[in-house]
């Protein structure tokens, strides 16, 4: 039961039952609990983080706090802001852990994919290519607050108030945030660029 | 109060081009661009790149194809195993 962008609400009666269980310490419960959600995790991790390796490490960290603190949550709140939160958390300690070893923060293959071009060719390929290649490297490099602020709204689809609520900040703040993430970017590819893209 | 100059509608125009396609500009800040954009070929053209960015930014957003690893819950049972262990031993000494 994966709940899609725009369709999660407060915990239902049978996510609630397997909360209840996980919260009394059954750990069939909190996998088959969180095991719905993992998926999604795993992918909002990689894009955040852009290493494979690391994004597991992430993902695992998140599923131990979760498990540590299922005791804690309120049932009222919705399972999947809670543990995108923990995500984006713990993916923002990797990203600060890594910037202090000074390592370059790279986006991996698998985190951003453009769609064919409805004109398939050579050509056309080429230029999706370098465009997908731009794309990954321009949100590589936004600092962290602003990277999470456009994976949140703008590749995960979540909304406004959603994002902001998992990023920890006011909505208001949230959207700052966005859009200076996004000017970035479209600095980064050109207008040019973006305008043939269509 | 200065009255804005073109240098500095552009810029205006510029800095909030994502403002506008989202909607989040007050209808008179919405004018206000739609006036200098409706002047100006490189914000009209930027809106034009901010749309088309952020098609492209939600074209790629389904990526339902990533799976978590295979027997990550099982790394999970290990290391809270190990957390459990380490505080107990903690506890003995």
């Amino acid at each position: 039961m994966t709940h899609l962008p725009g369709q999660r609400r407060a915990t239902d009666a049978p996510e609630r039952e397997l909360v209840d269980r996980a919260q009394t310490g059954d750990v069939a419960a909190f996998e088959e609990l969180i095991g719905a959600h993992a998926d999604r995790l795993y992918t909002v991790v990689l894009r955040l983080v852009g290493d494979r390796g690391e994004a597991e490490d992430v993902l695992q960290e998140t599923l131990l706090r979760a498990w540590r603190g299922i005791g804690r949550f309120q049932a009222r709140a919705m399972i999947f802001t809670w543990l995108y939160r923990i995500a984006v958390n713990e993916s923002n300690r990797a990203l600060e852990r890594r910037l202090r070893r000074g390592t370059t923060v790279q986006v991996d293959d698998e985190a951003v994919q453009v769609p064919a071009p409805a004109k398939d060719g050579p050509g056309n390929r080429a230029e999706q290519r370098e465009l997908r290649d731009a794309l990954e490297l321009a949100i590589a490099d936004l600092a962290p607050p602003y990277r999470t602020a456009l994976v949140l709204r703008d590749l995960e689809g979540l909304s406004t108030r959603e994002a902001a609520e998992i990023a920890g900040v006011g909505e208001a703040a949230f959207k700052s945030r966005l859009h200076e993430a996004r000017l970035k970017v479209r600095a980064s590819l050109g207008d040019t660029a973006l305008v043939a893209a269509g | 109060m200065r009255w804005p100059g073109r240098r500095d509608e552009h810029a205006w125009s510029q800095h909030h081009l994502s403002h506008y396609v989202e909607g989040d500009l007050s209808s008179r800040a919405r004018r206000r661009l739609e006036m200098h954009a409706h002047e100006c070929p490189e914000c009209s053209r930027g809106i034009r790149a901010v749309r088309a960015l952020l098609r492209l930014l939600h074209s790629s957003g389904d990526r339902s194809d990533l799976r978590a690893p295979a027997g990550i819950f099982d790394r999970v049972r290990v290391d809270a195993a190990h957390a459990d262990s380490d505080a107990e031993q903690a506890h003995e000494a």
